[in-house]
């Protein structure tokens, strides 16, 4: 039982989480045609492919440092406000990530610093259809777990399954912000890209401390 | 539908359409980094720098308006995507080298405004004089100003703002001209047929063989409602209309009228739309002061074009004719 996220299990992570980003690209993209241009899915295979450099080509045994690399190398990307607000996440994790390993309570802490970043730079809130349904049930689980004291990977399960519902959550609702808000009603219907984004986000980062088969891979 | 166009590798579309506007205009752009077009001639130091942001797919904007008397710098995304803020912080630094100052133009776009924050907040601690300027003119996205995009009304404020700044004007002063200018437009999207993306060979919006779309934005975003296709003179007179009530237009008034073809609509429709809408200013007593027919933003072969009118007054009438240089715009 994990009751401490080290760097090595950070790095683990966040290649699950590249992982899950990759192999799902080609519906991210199709979701993207409904609301979008059709390129989400594209965005997040470079971000994938930055998150997989940044994890490589860590430069120190700092987690703060790996986090800040993450975000800075995903705002790199030309992905307009999705590569954009997901580096701001990243940066966000950053400013108050332990400089070594975490406890729950510190990553919880440090996921909503980031979830406080990209408030910050949006005004994207709950149920406007966009990742923050999918990031805010995903930080409540967390401190609740945390609070509770469960042990890590149950808590990223339970972070894992809250984006995913809180993705799905987006199906029924009519976009209010980025390029999908001018679509209006055409967006009903079909789960927003960046809230499945962030939703496969998370389920990396469970996958990484949990092992595979109690993962339940329905949903998306 | 199979996509028809001159490409090579669809991934490095961006690079290669800036490497071939450094070669057709070295006399006046360079490349200046990654995504990056600057002037190709330098500015005194003592001179504010105009610089935007926005994604490509839309040529000639953004970087075809670099050069004298306009733009100073230009990044670029990728297809109709907002270049990421590390490339923006990279030309701001360039920018105010020498202790110089920058105003940025942010045309209002959710991913464009992102990348213009995280740009400015980055600028700010690095000690760098940047003020920003966002430009929200497209009526269609109602009355809060936040909810409208920022079309071809760029164009304006680019050439008002970089006359200024070439004129020696403070900072202070070229933010008030850039805001001036934009508070005082407003422009109108119609599409008739739609875009194929490029990189992505897909149609980037469905609309009926005999339909038209009025508030369509540069991406295929949805307008205010879709009707059956017009004739030039009846589209022109319902989006002239729209756009004299909203800037609440008198007799007597100095106007700029902007026609932007959307990539596909020709010359010779641009020039019918243009004909009514000149009629019509004239029988409303309103003067025909400025005017600019082109293609100055497209979207691919969009079929459509923008209209845009302006309110000027003689100091910004002074500035419009001011000489520039640039690859797609050029005043002497």
């Amino acid at each position: 039982m994990t009751d401490r996220i080290s760097i090595s299990d950070l790095k683990r992570m966040l290649s699950e989480a590249a992982r899950c980003l990759r192999e799902r690209h080609e519906y991210l993209s199709q979701l993207d045609c409904v609301a979008g241009d059709g390129d989400h899915g594209t965005t997040m295979l470079s971000a994938s492919g930055q998150l997989e450099a940044a994890v490589a080509q860590a430069p120190s045994q700092n987690s703060r440092e790996l986090l800040k690399d993450c975000g800075w190398r995903i705002l790199s990307i030309d992905g307009g406000a999705s590569s954009a607000l997901l580096g701001t996440f990243f940066l966000g994790m950053a400013e108050t990530a332990s400089e070594s390993d975490f406890g729950c309570g510190a990553l919880a802490a440090a996921f909503e610093s980031g979830l406080n970043a990209v408030l910050k730079q949006t005004k994207a809130r709950p149920g406007d259809k966009t990742m923050v349904d999918a990031l805010v049930p995903a930080v409540n689980a967390l401190h609740a777990a945390a609070e509770s004291g469960m042990p890590i990977p149950a808590a990223l399960e339970g972070a894992a399954a809250a984006a995913q519902a809180g993705a799905e959550s987006t199906k029924p609702l009519v976009a209010h912000y980025g390029r999908a808000k001018f679509l209006g009603e055409k967006t009903l219907g079909h789960a927003d890209p960046g809230a499945v984004s962030m939703a496969l986000l998370f389920q990396g980062f469970s996958e990484a401390l949990v092992p595979r088969r109690e993962i339940d891979h329905g949903g998306f | 539908m199979r996509m028809k166009k001159f490409i090579n590798d669809p991934r490095r579309i961006v690079p290669e359409l800036l490497e071939g506007l450094a070669l057709a205009f070295p006399d006046k752009v360079r490349l200046a980094g990654e995504g990056i077009v600057a002037r190709a001639k330098g500015k005194a130091a003592d001179k504010v720098r105009i610089v935007t942001l926005g994604g490509s797919g839309h040529e000639p904007g953004l970087s075809g308006f670099v050069g004298e008397g306009m733009l100073d710098y230009s990044v670029a995304g990728e297809i109709f995507a907002a270049p990421g803020a590390p490339k923006v912080v990279e030309a701001l630094r360039q920018a105010c080298a020498g202790a110089a100052r920058a105003l940025l133009v942010v045309l209002n776009h959710a991913g464009d405004v992102l990348t213009a924050n995280i740009a400015m907040q980055t600028a700010a601690r690095e000690g760098l004089a940047v003020k920003m300027v966002l430009t929200r003119e497209d009526i269609s996205g109602g009355p809060n100003p936040d909810d409208r995009r920022g079309l071809v009304g760029f164009l304006p404020v680019y050439k008002v703002a970089g006359a200024a700044a070439e004129q020696g004007a403070s900072l202070d002063k070229c933010l008030e001209i850039a805001e001036r200018m934009q508070l005082n437009m407003r422009t109108l999207a119609v599409a008739v047929r739609t875009a194929t993306h490029p990189a992505t060979g897909h149609p980037i919006f469905d609309l009926g063989e005999d339909e038209m779309e009025i508030g369509m934005g540069q991406h295929g975003e949805a307008g205010t409602g879709r009707m059956q296709l017009k004739s030039a003179d009846a589209t022109a007179t319902i989006m002239l209309q729209m756009l004299l009530d909203d800037l609440a237009v008198s007799a007597g008034e100095e106007l700029l009228v902007v026609i932007n073809g959307a990539g596909a609509t020709t010359l010779m429709e641009l020039l019918l739309i243009f004909r009514r809408v000149a009629q019509i200013l004239k029988e409303k007593g309103i003067t025909l002061a400025r005017s600019a027919i082109g293609e100055f933003i497209t979207t691919q072969e969009q079929a459509g074009f923008q209209m845009m009118i302006a309110r000027l007054d003689e100091e910004l009438i002074r500035l419009w004719d001011a000489p520039c240089n640039t690859p797609f715009y050029n005043r002497i």
